[in-house]
């Protein structure tokens, strides 16, 4: 692996816990708070939680969903965080990393579109990564719960959502059924990593920092991010991964892009992809969650590099024909590149 | 002309607080400042001498002292407590509720702002009345009709709320979540900031409304004048300036007041004069003939108060001579400005 130097990113890393009841957050939060590893945490609970760490800052919150219009756009926050963050920003003491903890039933989208639409927030603070806890004896069960027309799956949901995936409890559940909900994860959502534990015991260096909302690093520590997909009929929540050689005209892909995430953006539950746009040097990084969107250049393709256009949707009732062959049609054409 | 004007501008004042400042609030001969971590000090205006101290344990949101400056509000993420000047006593209330704003009716009464309600107390903290819940966790509060109703700002609408009547006398909704209040003195406009980088504007006669959008970020701090005819907001980098006299500012556009990034503060001079002093995140205190040029005109500060690296975290008038400037690095600072019609 190349690092590059880059300018530090001084903001306070923001990790997102989510998962069911039950599933080992408070043990896992209580490991976060507990262990040795030097970084002051501050605590967001929306859960009432048994964790009274003396040495950590711990605040109670009940989530607060608020609709938010923005021109066309229109997209759920969270005010509970936007209201507690900025207060917790304006302390001295400084830390080193904020822990939001939700409930089990907890939609992950408004909490991620916080930090796309508060400006306030998003200089100070970045969203580091979503870990979603699964257990691995009880997931399933949970995953096949049939909701009423409308209501969404809230374990579908936390996994579609998810950067990282700790598999809790394998102790209690054999290997076939880990096996199978290893492969119904991975159905969902091709990309995550998952990190198989008992007792939530897991190096926690895999879910702090580890910037997985960071366009600049969303490859270089994420080589799982486009995994080819096994076709999955029997899931409505799904990912496509497309991997296209050649350069993209960028009038083209805007305006596929900016259609796709108005008419699809509440399916499109999140969305991420390095791209080769015509006439650059640069790589243009982006990351989506429903239909907000967040785009910038990134490195300097490398000499000899193939040109390539990578890119993944988690979603439900995806099209993948049309996704690929609507993305095919974005990609310059010799003639039309002076 | 500005060397003359810089030649009188005198630092009154000049202290450090063991906290990170949140708010100030000015009243009589007193300047009360909050920090973020819960302490508050009670100051002389005058000389910036301590008159009294209490804390809050879970830090501190905002701060207000009565009218008359005997009493004194001051609000928390879990907690709100008053202070008494006579003797200095402090009552601490922990309801457990995030309590974003207080302010007072009269030197009697109080209004603070506790979870999804507003509860109005009497001025050592008995409680009165209370409202019925919100939709959300109250944001801001504000008294209109010389005290006799309260405004009650929270998601998806604002409320008026009268004494003994838990449910709303009148309801002004708007789809968003209103971040600031405030209320015209003429008592003809009720105005919120909003997440959604709008001003929403109702008329209180009839409750029409109006909305002022095109900010670039969201607006969470508005402020009248005395007069009740400009609104100063944030919401983008410039300080956006609206005329509220006649019929108000439909159609309109504001002046804009072009100096900083970040605006942390706003704070009108006391008087008819038009003057605004407005913070920045770089440290910056601008001052401004707000109301000068025309409507669009985008105007210079009169004069710029040097930043020493901190952000401005507060800013209050103490009187029409005193500028309170409260930075997050703990310093107060009192600027003495001589001239009333001149900044």
């Amino acid at each position: 692996m190349t690092t590059t130097t880059e300018p530090r990113d001084e903001r306070v890393p923001v990790t997102v816990l989510t998962g069911f009841l039950g599933s080992g957050k408070t043990t896992l939060l209580n490991r976060i708070l507990t262990e040795n590893h030097g970084l002051r945490v501050a605590v967001i609970e929306n859960e009432f939680g048994e964790v009274g760490i003396d040495d950590a800052l711990v605040l109670d919150a009940e989530e607060e969903i608020f609709e938010m219009n923005n021109g066309c756009i229109c997209c759920t926050v969270r005010g509970d965080l936007i209201r507690i963050l900025g207060a917790l920003m304006r302390r001295r003491e400084k830390f080193d990393h904020i822990l939001i903890e939700t409930t089990g039933l907890a939609d992950p989208a408004p909490v991620a579109q916080t930090f796309f639409m508060d400006d306030e927030i998003a200089a100070q603070l970045r969203l580091d990564a979503i870990v979603t806890l699964v257990d691995a004896a009880h997931v399933l069960q949970h995953l096949d719960e049939v909701k009423p027309e409308g209501v969404e799956n809230e374990a579908v949901e936390q996994i579609a959502f998810a950067d990282r995936l700790v598999l809790n409890k394998t102790d209690l559940a054999d290997e076939e059924s880990v096996g199978e909900v290893i492969r119904r994860v991975r159905a969902i959502n091709s990309g995550v990593r998952i990190i198989p534990a008992q007792h939530a015991e897991i190096d926690l260096q895999q879910v702090l920092d580890v910037g997985a909302f960071d366009l600049e690093r969303v490859l270089a520590d994420d080589p799982s991010f486009l995994t080819e997909t096994e076709h999955q009929h029997d899931t409505t929540v799904t990912s496509v991964g497309i991997d296209l050689p050649g350069e993209l005209d960028e009038n083209k892909l805007n305006a596929w892009l900016g259609t796709l995430l108005r008419t699809k953006g509440v399916d499109i539950f999140r969305s991420k992809g390095i791209l080769a746009l015509a006439g650059t040097p640069r790589q243009y990084v982006f990351q989506g969650v429903h239909m907000l969107l967040d785009g910038q250049f990134g490195r300097d393709w490398r000499d000899g590099e193939e040109r390539r256009n990578r890119l993944v949707f988690i979603g439900r009732n995806l099209d993948r024909q049309a996704l690929e062959r609507d993305f095919a049609a974005c990609l310059a054409t010799a003639g039309a590149v002076a | 002309m500005s060397t003359t004007v810089d030649s009188d501008l005198t630092v009154a004042w000049d202290i450090t607080v063991d906290d990170a400042p949140v708010a100030l609030s000015a009243r009589g001969d007193l300047v009360a400042v909050a920090g973020a971590e819960g302490t508050v000090r009670v100051l002389d205006a005058a000389m910036g001498a301590e008159v009294g101290a209490l804390e809050l344990p879970s830090g501190a949101l905002s701060v207000e002292l009565a009218p008359d400056a005997g009493h004194l509000a001051v609000t928390g993420p879990l907690e709100y407590a008053l202070w008494r000047r006579a003797d200095g006593r402090t009552t601490v209330r922990e309801p457990g509720a995030w309590s974003a704003a207080a302010a007072w009716a009269d030197p009697g009464r109080v209004a603070v702002a506790s979870g999804r309600r507003a509860l109005v107390l009497d001025a050592d903290g008995e409680e009165l009345w209370r409202t019925d819940p919100a939709a959300s966790t109250v944001t801001d509060l504000a008294w209109l009709r010389q005290g006799r109703r309260l405004a009650v700002a929270a998601y998806g609408a604002v409320h008026g709320h009268e004494r003994h009547t838990p449910k709303p006398v009148v309801t002004y909704p708007y789809v968003g979540s209103h971040l600031a209040l405030a209320v015209a003195p003429t008592g003809k406009w009720i105005c919120s900031g909003n997440q959604d980088a709008s001003i929403h504007i109702w008329r209180t006669r009839d409750g029409s409304e109006l909305t002022m959008s095109g900010y670039s970020e969201k607006v969470s701090r508005l402020a009248f004048d005395d007069t009740g005819f400009w609104l100063a907001a944030d919401g983008a980098p410039d300080v956006t300036v609206w005329d509220f006299s006649g019929k108000g500012p439909a159609g309109t556009a504001p002046r804009s007041l072009r100096c900083h990034e970040t605006v942390t503060a706003l704070a009108w001079r006391p008087g008819n004069g038009g003057h605004l002093a407005s913070g920045s995140a770089d440290g910056t205190v601008a001052l401004w003939y707000a109301t000068a040029g025309r409507p669009q005109q985008r105007l210079s500060p009169a004069r710029e108060l040097p930043a020493d690296g901190a952000a401005v975290a507060a800013l209050t008038w103490a009187g029409p001579h005193l500028l309170i400037a409260a930075y997050r690095d703990g310093r107060v600072r009192a600027y003495g400005v001589p001239s009333r019609t001149a900044l």
